[in-house]
C-alpha cells in the first residue's frame, strides 16, 4: 500500500463516476468523505483515494408547495436548514453532528436523531437520489415526487450503505412546514421503570411528540426528555399529558431547555471507551437499560423511547469496556434486536470490531455489493456483512 | 403437473382448465393463463415449490387477492401461480412493541379490524382494502388516501420472511426499526414479486388518532380544487388525506354509492385531518376558510362517524362505480409534483378528447398521485383498449416530463414495463437489474414484469435510445 493518499474533489457527478471507474480499473481503494464527522464507524484502514463531496453542494431544486428539496450531497444539513427556514419549512431530520454533517453522509450512514418516530427516518424521507457508480455510470433512483413505485427502491439500499455501493451525489428529500409552537419538559426519576413507563405512556398517547428520550447520565437518576412541536393547542395538550404521566410516577419536572442537544450529540462526545448502539423492539428498551445500568463501565445511556434505538457509552478499564460492549450486543440480539460498536477509542479498535456478527441475509448483501463494486474498492471495512 | 401433485398433494394444486381461468386476470386489463396454480399452507410448501420450479426452470408468480392494477399477478410467461389464500393467519398481535406478525394472505382491513380493540390500526389503506392482501401490499408497496401524512407500505414494514427462487428461506429485519447491513426489507418492499415470495411479515401498528374531522368541499371547476390543495399546504397544514374527484366520477359514485356529493360540482375535495382533539377544530376552520377563498360552493363537515363513512364510501367505491358509466375502464397511476396539478388535469382531458374516450378522475391530490380512469367498451372491438392505452401513455409521458413518475402505488407490472425507459435511463435500469440478479439470478420470479422485455416492448425501443 502506498503511503500517500490521493485526495480528489470532483466538481460533478460525471467526474465523480470517472474517478471511481479509474480506481476500479487500477484496484485502488476509495473512501468517500463529506465532512468526515462519522469516520469512526466501521473497521476502516487508510485507502488509496479519498473522494470529497464538498463541491457536489448547493440547492438543485426547491418548490416549497411540493414539500420537497433536491440538494447536492455535499451540502451541510445545517445549510439546508437555513435555506428551508426562509421558506417557513424544515427538513425533519435531527442527526448527530448537526453542525457539520452533510446530506450525503447522513444518508450513507443512516444517521437519525430523535425525530424519526414522529417524522420518519432517513429511509422514509429520502425519495430520490443520483449515485456515481464504480463502473463509471451515474444512476438515478426514485424521483422528485413523494409517491413513486416505479422499479426497485434503490434509495433504501443507499441509506446506511456507507458508500460501499457508490457515491451519493444528489438527494431529494421530503420537507415540512415549520410548526407554529414548541414546548417540552424534563422529568427526573429515581427508578428506570418509572422513566420508561412515563415515556411509553407519552408515545402511546393522543399526541405525536417530536422527541421522547430516556437518559441515564451522571449519578443514578433517570431523566425523561419530551419535546412537542405543532399548533399551539396540540403542543399544550402534549406537554400537559406528558407532565401528568411524569407526575403520576413521582417524576420531578423541569423546563426542557437545551437538554436534547447533548443527548443527540452523544456519538460526537464519546471519544473514549466504546459507544454501543442498538436497535430494539421498543418494549425491550427498559430491560435493556436496566442491564446496561448494572455494568461497571457505564458512563451514559440515551434511549429513544419512541423508536427503540439505545446508545450506551462505556468507559474506564479496557477489559471491562470490551466485556460490557460485547455483553450489550448479545443482550440486544437475544430480544430480537441488532447493534454495532458505533465508536471506540483508537486503541480498542483491534479488540472491538464495529460489526462482530453478520446480519441475516448477509449472502444477499454480498451479492449486491459484488454486483455494484466487483473490484471491491469502495469503502473497505464498512460492510456489516463482509 | 404430476410432479407438483406428487410434491404437495392434490389438495394444493390446481391444473384443470376451468380452475386456471380464475387466475388469468387481476384488477388490470391484461390476461394470461398459468400452467398451474399452487395453494401452499406454509413456508415449507413454498420453499419446496420454489426448489421444484428452480430445478425445472419454471416461472413462479405470487398472487394475493388478485386486486392488483398493473398485471403483477398474471403469469405472462406461463409457469406456476402461487396463491396465498390459505396462508392468511394473523400470527401475533404484539401490542407492547406496536407490531403485528402476519401471513401474506391476510386481508388488509382484517388486520386493522383485529387490532382496533387495542386502539391501533395498520396505516396503508388502499381502496381495495376490503379484499386486497398484506402480501400484495408488500409486493406493490401499496398506498391509499391516508399515506399523505403517514406514508405507504414500505414505511410500515420492519421484517419479512422470504423464499428465494431457489427455495432458500431468509428472514430479514424483525420487530426493531432497523437491522445492520443493507436495508433489504426496504429493497424488497415494492419489488412486485420479482425478487422472491413473502411468506411472513412484521408490520407496524399505529395508535388510532383520538379524533378526526372530515370535510367535503365542492368547487365550480377542477382548477379551483387543485389550487386549494396547494393553498392548504402553503398554509402549513398537512392533512391526513386530500382526495379529489371530477364531475364524471361524482356522477358515477352518486349513482352507485349515494355518498351525497353534489352532482353539479365541477370537482370536489375530500379532506381529513386527525390527531389529538385539541386544535382539530381550528385546523378544520382554516381549511374551510381556504376552500371558500377558492370559491368552494359548499363545504360540508361530517358531523358523525356515519356521515364520515358515507363520504369515504364514495371515494373508496369510486373505481367500482365506473361500471355505471362504462363496461370497462383503464386506470392510470401517474404522479406529478402537486403544484403541477392544474396543467396535468387539462392535459388528461385533452388526451381523452384526442382518443375519443371519456376520462374520470379520482385521485390522491395531496400526493400528486393521479388516477385517470379511461372509460372504454371492449365490446366495440380491440381498438377501444388500444386507444385507452394510447391515451394512458400520453398521460404518463406528461407526468414524467413534469418531473414525476409512471406509477405512484399500482406498480409497473406487465402493464407499464415497456414505459420504464420513459422515466429511467439505461444506467438506472442497469442498477435495478443488479438487485434483481442478486436475489433471483435465474430470472424465475415473476418474469416479464418491471423490466422492459425485448419481445413485448419493441415499439418502445425509441424511448430507451432517446435518452
Amino acid at each position: 500500500m502506498s503511503a500517500t493518499v490521493t485526495r480528489v474533489v470532483p466538481a460533478d457527478a460525471a467526474e465523480c463516476a470517472r474517478i471511481l471507474a479509474e480506481a476500479a480499473r487500477d484496484r485502488r481503494t476509495v473512501r468517500v468523505i463529506g465532512s468526515g464527522t462519522k469516520s469512526y464507524i466501521g473497521d476502516v484502514a487508510p485507502t488509496d483515494i479519498e473522494v470529497g463531496t464538498s463541491r457536489l453542494a448547493g440547492v438543485i431544486d426547491h418548490e416549497p408547495a411540493d414539500l420537497t428539496v433536491t440538494v447536492g450531497a455535499g451540502m451541510r444539513i445545517a445549510d439546508v436548514a437555513l435555506l428551508l427556514e426562509r421558506a417557513g419549512q424544515f427538513l425533519p431530520l435531527d442527526p448527530p453532528h448537526a453542525d457539520e454533517a452533510t446530506i450525503g453522509g447522513v444518508i450513507a450512514a443512516s444517521s437519525n436523531g430523535f425525530w424519526r418516530a414522529r417524522y420518519g427516518a432517513v429511509r422514509d424521507l429520502l425519495i430520490g437520489s443520483r449515485i456515481a457508480l464504480a463502473d463509471g455510470t451515474v444512476a438515478r433512483a426514485g424521483g422528485r415526487v413523494v409517491k413513486n413505485v416505479a422499479g426497485y427502491d434503490l434509495d433504501k439500499l443507499l441509506v446506511g450503505s456507507f458508500g460501499t455501493l457508490g457515491v451519493i451525489v444528489e438527494a431529494t428529500l421530503k420537507v415540512l412546514p415549520v410548526p407554529a409552537a414548541s414546548d417540552g419538559l424534563v422529568a427526573r426519576f429515581a427508578r428506570s421503570a418509572d422513566a420508561f413507563a412515563a415515556a411509553d405512556a407519552v408515545v402511546r398517547g393522543a399526541s405525536r411528540v417530536e422527541a421522547c428520550v430516556v437518559e441515564r447520565g451522571e449519578g443514578t437518576a433517570w431523566r425523561l426528555a419530551v419535546q412537542a412541536r405543532g399548533s399551539a393547542p396540540t403542543v399544550k395538550r402534549a406537554i400537559e399529558d406528558a407532565r401528568r404521566e411524569a407526575a403520576a410516577r413521582q417524576g420531578e419536572i423541569r423546563e426542557l431547555g437545551d437538554a436534547l442537544g447533548p443527548l443527540r450529540e452523544l456519538p460526537a462526545r464519546a471519544t473514549d471507551g466504546a459507544l454501543v448502539r442498538v436497535s430494539l423492539p421498543v418494549a425491550a428498551s427498559p430491560a435493556f437499560a436496566e442491564t446496561a445500568a448494572r455494568l461497571d463501565s457505564l458512563d451514559a445511556l440515551v434511549a429513544d423511547a419512541a423508536s427503540g434505538i439505545v446508545r450506551v457509552h462505556l468507559q474506564g478499564d479496557d477489559d471491562a469496556v470490551v466485556r460490557d460492549a460485547e455483553a450489550l450486543l448479545v443482550a440486544a440480539r437475544v430480544v430480537g434486536g441488532a447493534g454495532r460498536i458505533e465508536r471506540r477509542a483508537e486503541h480498542l479498535r483491534s479488540r472491538l470490531s464495529t460489526w462482530p456478527t453478520r446480519p441475516n441475509g448477509d449472502f444477499l448483501m454480498r451479492r449486491i455489493k459484488e454486483a455494484f463494486d466487483p473490484a471491491g474498492i469502495l469503502e473497505p471495512g464498512r460492510s456489516a456483512f463482509a | 403437473m404430476r410432479g407438483l401433485v406428487a410434491l404437495l398433494g392434490p389438495a394444493k394444486v390446481l391444473g384443470a382448465h376451468e380452475d386456471l381461468l380464475m387466475y388469468e386476470y387481476d384488477g388490470a386489463v391484461d390476461t394470461a393463463t398459468p400452467d398451474a396454480v399452487v395453494l401452499p399452507d406454509n413456508t415449507a410448501d413454498v420453499a419446496a415449490l420454489a426448489r421444484f420450479c428452480h430445478e425445472h426452470a419454471v416461472p413462479i408468480v405470487p398472487r394475493g387477492a388478485g386486486t392488483g392494477l398493473s398485471g403483477g399477478a398474471i403469469a405472462v410467461e406461463g409457469g406456476v401461480v402461487v396463491s396465498f389464500a390459505r396462508m392468511a393467519r394473523i400470527i401475533e398481535i404484539d401490542v407492547p412493541n406496536l407490531r403485528a406478525v402476519v401471513q401474506p394472505g391476510v386481508i388488509n382491513l382484517h388486520l386493522s379490524t383485529a387490532v382496533a380493540p387495542h386502539g391501533l390500526y395498520f396505516v396503508p389503506d388502499p381502496s381495495s382494502q376490503k379484499a386486497c392482501t398484506l402480501g400484495g401490499n408488500v409486493a406493490e408497496n401499496s398506498g391509499g388516501p391516508h399515506t399523505l401524512a403517514y406514508g405507504v407500505t414500505t414505511n410500515h414494514v420492519t421484517g419479512i420472511e422470504i423464499v428465494l427462487s431457489d427455495g432458500t428461506v431468509v428472514r430479514l429485519g424483525g420487530k426493531a426499526v432497523e437491522d445492520e447491513g443493507f436495508d433489504l426489507v426496504g429493497a424488497f418492499v415494492g419489488s412486485e414479486g420479482t425478487l422472491g415470495l413473502v411468506t411472513e411479515m412484521t408490520v407496524k401498528l399505529t395508535p388510532l388518532p383520538e379524533d378526526k374531522r372530515t370535510l367535503m368541499a365542492a368547487f365550480p371547476t377542477m382548477d379551483e380544487a387543485s389550487e386549494t390543495v396547494s393553498a392548504i399546504i402553503a398554509a402549513g397544514i398537512v392533512p391526513s388525506a386530500m382526495e379529489m374527484m371530477d364531475q364524471l366520477a361524482i356522477q358515477a359514485v352518486e349513482a352507485s354509492v349515494h355518498a351525497g356529493y353534489p352532482l353539479d360540482a365541477g370537482g370536489i375535495l375530500l379532506l381529513e385531518v386527525d390527531g389529538p382533539r385539541d386544535g382539530l377544530d381550528d385546523v378544520r376552520a382554516r381549511i374551510e376558510e381556504i376552500c371558500r377563498a377558492h370559491l368552494a360552493r359548499e363545504v360540508r363537515v361530517a358531523s358523525s362517524a356515519l356521515e364520515r363513512e358515507r363520504l369515504w364510501a364514495g371515494r373508496k367505491g369510486a373505481f367500482a362505480a365506473m361500471g355505471r358509466l362504462s363496461p370497462d375502464y383503464y386506470v392510470q397511476d401517474g404522479v406529478i409534483p402537486r403544484t403541477r396539478l392544474p396543467d396535468i388535469l387539462r392535459l388528461v382531458k385533452e388526451a381523452g378528447l384526442r382518443h375519443r374516450l371519456r376520462v374520470a378522475n379520482v385521485f390522491h391530490a395531496g400526493d400528486g398521485n393521479l388516477h385517470p380512469l379511461i372509460l372504454f367498451d371492449s365490446r366495440l372491438g380491440p381498438d377501444e383498449l388500444e386507444r385507452a392505452k394510447a391515451a394512458g401513455l400520453e398521460i404518463l409521458t406528461a407526468c414524467v416530463e413534469a418531473g414525476g413518475s409512471i406509477t405512484g402505488e399500482h406498480g409497473v407490472g406487465m402493464e407499464k414495463n415497456c414505459y420504464m425507459p420513459l422515466q429511467f435511463g439505461p444506467s438506472d435500469l442497469a442498477a435495478m437489474r443488479r438487485i434483481k440478479d442478486a436475489f433471483d439470478p435465474d430470472g424465475l420470479m415473476n418474469p416479464g414484469k418491471i423490466f422492459p422485455t425485448p419481445s413485448r416492448c419493441r415499439e418502445f425501443a425509441f424511448a430507451a435510445t432517446a435518452r
